[in-house]
């Protein structure tokens, strides 16, 4: 606790108050007044301890101007929930698919070299419903093919299931699943998708990104 | 409901309210944590282009991820660990794609500690956070001052709160000794 003025007035030390140790903190004042504050700060614990704090309090508030991403990246992650929020027409319930593979998140071996861009394997799970997406990246083409396999944790396929791929809030391209429960979107351009997989206990959304190596 | 009304929310709150589908929530979660997430892989030294990209890498991660996060008191330490993990992550890519086999050998840049980077960026998290629960006079002066681009000069900031040039700068200090005391009753050292 810093003594009182009184105290310190006592002992012939004034301590410098808060907004003089913040215009000094900023660089303000004339070179008198900053040389008075170097002076009490090296004989002045409580000031110099006061001074670190709103030195450090300061430089965190004025470096993170520079922290701030661009607007339309901030909204790019808001827009992510968009299909979700969107109000429900059928009436079915709506879950989130929760990721529990990225080939992404898997470390290369040490010492392995890439050749050409991988195919990104992900796996989806909603409650018993398993969705195994593959997105091939076509470099020649710049677009991915997105191929996919609806199944149930009962070895259950899903078979004439309706699946559409979304992006910037709008149906892009619809298809069915075929008899073992598969999918495939062939070549379309590379984006944001959201992929929706039509069941009858509801509708799943799944989120897939074309990422730098995806 | 806009999103300012949201602000008050805690984390679980607001990841309980996205699970059931709530856009807003969402929203409200992406604006408390944007600058988190995206001052990681500026740290990291990254471009714009690689930080914006582990930007919305993370932003999908949490998405993907509510349903483990619902149960978390804060998110920003899961989302410090992600995001950092994303930066290694891209880092490791960048270095395979232009470097040599020999010298994949390399030790990681010594240059970034991880655990200081944690620390400091929940920190810095942790001032966010109390800024916003300051008075709606003390956090528009605090913004004016340190997060306005514009950096306005005292003379429109004094116009905007309608207060003398004069007392602007006592009563910045009033107000970040408010936020200092805030933070040091939350064992912010």
């Amino acid at each position: 606790m810093r003594k009182t003025f009184a105290q310190e007035s006592q002992k012939g030390m004034r301590h410098i108050t808060n907004e003089g140790l913040i215009d000094y903190v900023d660089g303000k004042g004339t070179e008198t007044e900053k040389s008075a504050v170097e002076n009490h700060l090296t004989a002045c614990k409580d000031c110099m301890e006061l001074k670190q704090e709103l030195q450090f309090l300061v430089g965190r508030l004025q470096e993170d101007a520079s922290f701030e991403p661009p607007t339309e990246l901030v909204q790019w992650g808001i827009n992510l929930f968009q299909p979700v929020s969107r109000p429900e027409t059928g009436g079915l319930p709506k879950f989130i698919a929760s990721l529990v593979f990225d080939t992404f998140d898997q470390p290369m071996f040490a010492g392995m070299r890439r050749v050409g861009i991988p195919p990104r394997q992900l796996l989806f799970r909603a409650g018993a419903v398993d969705i195994d997406v593959k997105i091939e990246a076509m470099e020649a083409n710049d677009r991915i093919t997105l191929v996919g396999q609806v199944l149930s944790g009962a070895t259950k396929f899903f078979d004439n299931t309706p699946v559409k791929l979304e992006s910037h809030g709008m149906v892009r391209y619809r298809t069915q699943t075929n008899v073992v429960g598969e999918f495939s979107f062939d070549e379309v351009p590379k984006d944001t998708y959201h992929l929706s997989v039509d069941l009858p206990e509801g509708q799943i959304t799944l989120f897939c990104v074309h990422r730098a190596n995806s | 409901m806009s999103v300012s009304k949201y602000k008050s929310y805690t984390d679980p709150e607001l990841v309980s309210m996205c699970l059931k589908g709530d856009g807003v929530a969402w929203e409200a979660i992406i604006r408390r944590y944007r600058r988190l997430v995206y001052s990681v892989p500026v740290r990291f030294g990254f471009e714009d282009a690689d930080a914006a990209d582990v930007f919305q890498a993370v932003c999908l991660k949490l998405l993907e991820h509510l349903h483990e996060v619902k149960d978390d008191r804060r998110i920003s330490a899961w989302l410090v660990t992600t995001t950092t993990r994303q930066c290694l992550h891209v880092r490791a890519l960048k270095t395979r794609e232009t470097t040599s086999e020999d010298e994949l050998q390399e030790p990681e840049d010594p240059s970034i500690n991880l655990e200081e980077l944690r620390v400091l960026t929940e920190k810095q998290q942790a001032i966010r956070e109390a800024v916003e629960e300051l008075g709606d006079r003390c956090r528009t002066l605090i913004g004016l001052l340190y997060f306005d681009s514009t950096s306005p000069s005292y003379d429109a900031i004094g116009e905007q709160l309608g207060m003398p040039v004069a007392s602007i700068g006592p009563t910045r200090a009033r107000c970040l000794d408010k936020l200092r005391m805030m933070l040091r009753r939350r064992g912010f050292k």
